[in-house]
C-alpha cells in the first residue's frame, strides 16, 4: 500500500470513527474479503468464517473508537479477528489447549533438507489448504497469525494466550504437523524433522 | 543456543534456523549462524527448505481460490416476506379466537363468581393454574404480550444502560406494572426471620408480608396477608385476602377476604369470606369451616365438608364432598367422585371422571348429577384442534421473528449455542432445577423481592421463548446451513437473509409442534427442547457476560 493509499484508508478510517456510514461501507468493502479468507483458514467450516466475518466487523465497528490511529489498521483488524476466531473455537472446546510444559519435547534436530524439499516440491496451494483444515486449531491458528496475517510474535502470544517464548516452538510443531498431514501418515520422521 | 553438538557435523538445530528466518534470533547468534552457512551446505539448504516452506504457506494461504460469499458483500434489501405478513394474521387471529371463544367467557363467569379486578400475576399464578384453557392462554397471548413488553422494553433502554441494569430495571417495571393493579399500599414486610409470629391481640393496620420457615398469625391483619413459608398458620382475623406459598397453610380464623395458596397442604377449619382458590397436594375443610362464596381448586386428594356459599370449580384427583354447597358443582376427577350423606348441593352438578360418582343415601342433591364417564387424558393437547395448533405455532413464529428483528446477534448466537446439544442440554437441566430456586431464595433473602420476581420472569419468558432457537436450529441441519445475510454493503449494516432464517425457523417449529401431538413422546419431546434451549441461552447469556468482562478488563 503506497502512501497515498495509506492516505486515503486513515481519511476513511477517520470518517468511520466519526459516524460516517458511507466510510463505513467502503471500510468494510475493502476488507470483508481478506477478513473472510482469515476466518476460513482459521476455522474449521465455510459457514463458521462466514457468521465470524459478519462477527467481526460487529465488533470492529463497535470499537472503532478503540482503535490507535498511529498503528497499522490492518493489523489491529486482524488481531481483532484473532481474538473472535480463538475466542470461538474456545467456546466451542475445540482448541486443544497444550501448554507450555511440552517446550522440552520440541526436538532440536537437524532434519534432512532435500527431504523436505521433496515433499513440498510437488505440492500445490490447494493440498497445503487440505492439509491445514486437518491441523489442530491452535497449530492451524499459529500458521494463519504468522503466514496469512504477517503477525509478530508478540501479537501471536498475546492472540494465542502462549507466552513469547513458546510461539517459535508452537510455530515449529505447527509446521511438523503440516509436514505430517502433507505427507500421510508414512513419513513421521520427516515431520518430526529427525534426519532418516 | 548453540549448534548442537550431538548433531552431526555440529548443524544448528532447525528451531534455530526456524528463528533466524523469522528474525527472532539474538544478533550474535544471527552472526554466527550466517557464518556457519557460509561453509555448512547441509544448514543452507534447511534454510532454503524452510524458507519455501513459509512462502508456500503464505501463497496457499493468501490464495484467492474461492470467492467472498456473495451474502457478505451485495445482500438484497428484502421487502417484507409473506412468511411476516402471514404470521402476523395468524397471531392476532389467534388472540381475537382465544379472546371470544376462551378468555372473555372465562372472565366474565370469574367476575361473576366474585374473583374480578384482580391483576395479572394472581391470575396468572392463582387461576391459570386451575384453568383448563391455561396452555392457550399461556401460549398466544399472555406470554407474547408479555415477553413482547419485555424485549422490546429491553432493546429501547439498552443503549442507554448497562445490560444488566436494564435487565433488572425492565423486569422490575414489568413486575411492579402487573402487581401494581391490585393496589399497592406500603406494606409491613418481614423476612429472614426463620420463624415469625404475629401474638395474639396485636393488630397489623396494613398489608402483612411474610417470609419464613414457620409462620404463625394469632392476632389481626387489617389488610393482606402474603405469606411464603415451610408452615403457614392462621389463627387470628385478616380483613383482606391471603396469598400463601409454601408446604401448608391451616386457617383456623377468619379471613373475611378471599384465600389463595400454592402448595402441599391445606387445612381450613376456620372461616374465608369470599373466595377459596388452591393448587394443593391435600385440601381438606372441616364440618365446621365456612367460605362464603366460591372454590377453585386443582390438586390431588379433596375433601369438603363445610358450607360453601356459591360454586365449586374443581380439577383433582379424587374428591370427597360432605358438606353444603350453595351453587354448581363442576368437576373433573381422574380418580374418583364421592358424596356423603351429609352433603347438600342447591345447584346442578356436572362431573367428569372415570366412573360415576358414589353418591351416598343421605346427600341432598338438586338434580341428579351430570357425568361424564372419561379416563385420564394422556395427552395434554388432544383436546385442542389442529386449528389451535396452528395459531400456537403462528404465535411461536411471531415470538421467534420479532426476537430475529430486534436481536439478530444474540439470536445467532443461541441458535449456534444449540448445536452444542451436549453441553445446552447439560446446562438447561442445571438452570431449570436452579433458576426457580434462586428465584425463591432472593425473594426470601437479603437480594430482595424485585431481584426474585424478575428472575423468575426471565425463567419464564426464557422457557417459553427457547424454542425458536431450538427450531431454528433444527431448521438449519435440515434445510441446510444458512442464516443471516451479512451486512449491507452500503452501509456495514448487518442484516439477516430472512427468507433462510425464516424458513428455518418456520419448518423447525412445525417439526416441533408435529412431535409434540405424539403421545407420551410429546411431552418428552416438549420438556427435552425446553431444557435444550434453557441451557443455549444460558450459554448465550454467559458468553455474552464474560465478554463484557473481558473488554471491561482489557479497557
Amino acid at each position: 500500500m503506497n502512501a497515498a493509499d495509506q492516505q486515503k484508508l486513515a481519511d476513511c478510517i477517520a470518517r468511520a470513527r466519526s459516524g460516517s456510514l458511507d466510510a463505513w461501507g467502503d471500510l468494510y468493502r475493502e476488507f470483508a474479503g481478506p477478513i473472510f479468507r482469515f476466518c476460513r483458514r482459521a476455522l474449521p467450516a465455510r459457514e463458521d468464517a462466514e457468521d465470524a466475518t459478519t462477527e467481526i466487523f460487529m465488533k470492529v465497528r463497535e470499537k472503532l473508537g478503540q482503535y490507535d490511529p498511529s498503528r497499522p489498521f490492518q493489523a489491529w483488524l486482524y488481531k481483532v479477528s484473532a481474538n473472535h476466531c480463538w475466542d470461538l473455537l474456545r467456546r466451542r472446546k475445540i482448541r486443544q489447549d497444550l501448554e507450555t510444559e511440552d517446550v522440552d519435547e520440541t526436538p532440536l534436530e537437524h532434519p534432512d533438507a532435500n527431504q523436505l524439499d521433496q515433499l513440498l516440491e510437488k505440492r500445490s496451494s490447494q493440498e497445503v489448504r487440505g492439509a491445514l483444515a486437518k491441523l489442530p486449531s491452535r497449530s492451524r491458528m499459529a500458521l494463519v497469525l504468522r503466514y496469512y496475517s504477517d503477525m509478530s510474535y508478540d501479537e501471536i502470544a498475546e492472540s494465542l494466550g502462549v507466552r513469547r517464548n513458546f510461539v517459535g516452538v508452537v510455530l515449529l510443531r505447527a509446521r511438523h504437523q503440516l509436514r505430517e498431514a502433507l505427507a500421510g501418515h508414512g513419513s513421521r520422521g520427516m515431520a518430526a524433522g529427525r534426519t532418516p | 543456543m548453540n549448534a548442537n553438538p550431538n548433531q552431526p557435523n555440529n548443524h544448528f538445530d532447525e528451531m534455530t534456523c526456524l528463528q533466524y528466518l523469522e528474525g527472532q534470533l539474538e544478533r550474535t547468534r544471527a552472526l554466527e549462524l550466517s557464518a556457519h552457512t557460509e561453509r555448512c551446505g547441509d544448514c543452507r539448504a534447511l534454510l532454503s527448505a524452510l524458507e519455501r516452506e513459509s512462502r508456500l504457506l503464505t501463497r496457499s494461504m493468501r490464495e484467492e481460490e474461492e470467492p467472498v460469499p456473495a451474502r457478505l458483500l451485495a445482500p438484497v434489501r428484502e421487502r417484507m416476506p409473506w412468511a411476516w405478513i402471514i404470521s402476523f394474521g395468524m397471531g392476532a387471529a389467534g388472540a381475537y379466537w382465544l379472546w371470544t371463544t376462551i378468555l372473555d367467557p372465562w372472565r366474565a363467569q370469574l367476575n361473576e363468581a366474585g374473583f374480578g379486578g384482580t391483576n395479572l400475576v394472581t391470575m396468572l399464578f392463582f387461576q391459570g393454574a386451575l384453568w383448563k384453557g391455561w396452555g392457550s392462554m399461556w401460549n398466544l397471548v399472555q406470554v407474547l404480550a408479555v415477553v413482547s413488553m419485555c424485549v422490546v422494553g429491553y432493546f429501547v433502554l439498552r443503549r442507554g444502560l448497562r445490560r444488566m441494569n436494564t435487565i433488572a430495571l425492565v423486569m422490575s417495571a414489568l413486575a411492579a406494572a402487573l402487581l401494581l393493579p391490585g393496589g399497592a399500599s406500603a406494606a409491613e414486610i418481614h423476612k429472614n426471620e426463620p420463624s415469625y409470629t404475629l401474638p395474639s391481640g396485636q393488630t397489623v393496620k396494613n398489608d402483612l408480608i411474610v417470609f419464613g420457615n414457620n409462620i404463625r398469625i394469632d392476632g389481626d391483619v387489617d389488610g393482606d396477608l402474603i405469606a411464603f413459608g415451610n408452615n403457614v398458620t392462621v389463627n387470628g382475623h385478616v380483613s383482606g385476602d391471603v396469598i400463601s406459598a409454601g408446604s401448608s397453610l391451616m386457617i383456623n380464623g377468619t379471613v373475611d377476604g378471599s384465600v389463595r395458596f400454592g402448595g402441599s397442604m391445606f387445612t381450613l377449619h376456620g372461616k374465608i369470606g369470599k373466595n377459596l382458590m388452591l393448587g394443593a397436594g391435600n385440601a381438606t375443610t372441616d364440618s365446621t369451616s365456612e367460605i362464603g362464596w366460591s372454590v377453585t381448586v386443582g390438586g390431588g386428594d379433596v375433601t369438603l365438608d363445610g358450607k360453601i356459599g356459591r360454586d365449586i370449580l374443581g380439577a383433582v384427583g379424587r374428591m370427597h364432598m360432605g358438606g353444603s354447597v350453595g351453587g354448581d358443582i363442576k368437576l373433573q376427577a381422574n380418580e374418583g367422585f364421592d358424596i356423603g350423606s351429609s352433603a347438600q348441593v342447591l345447584g346442578k352438578i356436572v362431573y367428569q371422571g372415570p366412573k360415576p360418582p358414589d353418591i351416598a343415601s343421605g346427600a341432598k342433591l338438586a338434580s341428579a348429577p351430570e357425568v361424564t364417564i372419561k379416563t385420564r387424558k394422556l395427552d395434554v393437547y388432544s383436546g385442542f384442534s389442529w386449528w389451535h395448533r396452528a395459531l400456537a405455532w403462528g404465535a411461536s413464529f411471531v415470538f421467534g421473528l420479532v426476537l430475529m428483528l430486534i436481536a439478530p446477534k444474540f439470536f445467532s448466537e443461541t441458535v449456534q449455542n444449540a448445536n452444542r446439544y451436549g453441553a445446552s442440554i447439560g446446562i438447561g437441566l442445571l438452570l431449570i432445577v436452579g433458576i426457580p430456586f434462586a428465584a425463591v431464595l432472593a425473594c426470601i433473602t437479603v437480594v430482595g423481592l424485585s431481584v426474585g420476581i424478575s428472575t423468575a420472569m426471565l425463567f419464564v419468558i426464557f422457557i417459553y421463548g427457547g424454542k425458536v432457537f431450538v427450531a431454528t436450529w433444527l431448521g438449519r441441519m435440515m434445510l441446510g446451513k444458512g442464516g443471516y445475510a451479512g451486512f449491507y454493503a452500503s452501509t456495514g449494516e448487518r442484516t439477516w437473509k430472512t427468507s433462510e432464517a425464516v424458513g428455518q425457523l418456520a419448518l423447525g417449529l412445525l417439526v416441533i409442534y408435529g412431535l409434540r401431538v405424539i403421545p407420551y413422546a410429546g411431552f418428552w419431546v416438549t420438556l427435552a427442547v425446553t431444557v435444550w434451549a434453557l441451557g443455549a441461552l444460558g450459554l448465550t447469556v454467559y458468553s455474552m457476560m464474560a465478554n463484557r468482562s473481558k473488554v471491561a478488563a482489557a479497557a
